[in-house]
């Protein structure tokens, strides 16, 4: 009865790592994609920033390789994002420290309805043009997976400073911006 | 003896006078640069002007062969644009789509509509299609007479043969009744 016992609880134990390792299997193949897309992602320090064309919210149509020439900040954003409030903010106070030679800042809001990031833009008041990606193709051409999303694109049109997921820190930024500017 | 001792001094004349020649010209060569650098310079630049040359030349061949690969004539669809005055529309975008199909989205730049009016043309669109018939939709939007928002569509069907296919899509102006035109048509 004894050797029963030890003999399904031994079994038990099997089927549990059986269970864990195909877990470990599961998750190593779902995380696999993400650690591939990074890797061959078209947005990388070093890399030719996709060129787009996008409508800002004042009607104008803006490209990005008609900046060349002016060190660009780029930032992504999403109304529903909690955490692109405060690097929308951080960019407004960015945006107003520049001089007429300093960096141009560019706004750009997955928000597939324009009125919402609209009235995001007016509630913040933002002073630099905000691009509406209602479509989200500029989102897929830079495979953007984390909000918000911050990049420095040089005179030539070459990413310098990445930062995802959060508020890029200002010293960072700035350092960015003077070490491309010159 | 003595033709051997001639025949070792010759040699030995020749390797000096081997010897100063090579040290002459390596003298003559040294003063030559020294004295123009100027030339040097010029003769540098020119080497760096024709490699240049060489790489465009290079990148053409390359695009076209690209282009032939990618979209031989016999299948090869180009639609362009060309504005005639712009003075009754503002283009801001042109959407265009092909047997229901959305192929080209664009969207100008101020530079870009006002190059256009300047006389420029813009490729638009660059496809394959199959031999038959097609239908080529475009809907044009902007700013019309007195600032007005201005959507106009344009349709043309056409018969896709052996040889590549082009369409242009012209908007002009029509001065009788002060209105933009769209005209779609095909070159033969």
């Amino acid at each position: 009865m004894r050797g029963h016992d030890h003999y399904a609880r031994a079994r038990t134990e099997a089927l549990i790592h059986t269970l864990a390792i195909a877990a470990a299997v599961i998750a190593g193949a779902l995380a696999f994609p993400l650690a591939a897309r990074s890797s061959t992602s078209p947005v990388t320090v070093g890399a030719a920033a996709p060129d787009f064309t996008l409508k800002a919210l004042d009607g104008r149509n803006l490209r990005l390789s008609e900046y060349r020439g002016d060190v660009v900040v780029l930032t992504f954003w999403a109304s529903w994002c909690g955490a692109c409030r405060p690097a929308l903010e951080a960019a407004n106070s960015f945006a107003a420290a520049q001089g007429k030679d300093g960096a141009v800042v560019l706004g750009v809001s997955l928000d597939g309805d324009a009125a919402r990031a609209r009235s995001v833009a007016e509630s913040l008041a933002l002073k630099y043009p905000t691009l509406v990606d209602a479509r989200q193709a500029v989102g897929r051409l830079y495979d953007i997976d984390a909000l918000p999303f911050t990049l420095v694109v040089d005179r030539d049109g070459i990413v310098r400073g990445e930062w995802s997921d959060g508020v890029a820190p200002q010293a960072d930024l700035a350092r960015t911006v003077a070490g491309v500017g010159q | 003896m003595n033709r051997r001792y001639n025949a070792a001094a010759r040699r030995r004349m020749i390797e000096w006078a081997g010897m100063l020649l090579v040290a002459g010209g390596v003298l003559c060569a040294g003063r030559a640069g020294a004295e123009d650098p100027a030339q040097e310079t010029r003769a540098v630049d020119q080497d760096v002007q024709d490699l240049k040359k060489q790489l465009v030349d290079l990148n053409r061949d390359l695009f076209k062969l690209e282009e032939e690969i990618l979209y031989p004539a016999s299948t090869q669809v180009a639609v362009f644009l060309a504005v005639n005055t712009g003075t009754f529309f503002q283009l801001d975008s042109v959407t265009l789509k092909i047997d229901d199909k959305e192929v080209a989205n664009y969207l100008y730049t101020e530079r870009e509509a006002a190059a256009l009016r300047r006389g420029g043309v813009q490729k638009l669109y660059l496809g394959n299609l199959k031999s038959g018939s097609h239908e080529l939709v475009a809907l044009f939007v902007g700013k019309g007479p007195h600032d007005v928002d201005y959507r106009r569509g344009a349709t043309l069907t056409f018969e896709k043969t052996v040889g590549a296919k082009y369409v242009e899509l012209r908007i002009s102006d029509r001065e009788a009744s002060m209105q933009p035109e769209f005209v779609v048509r095909q070159w033969d």
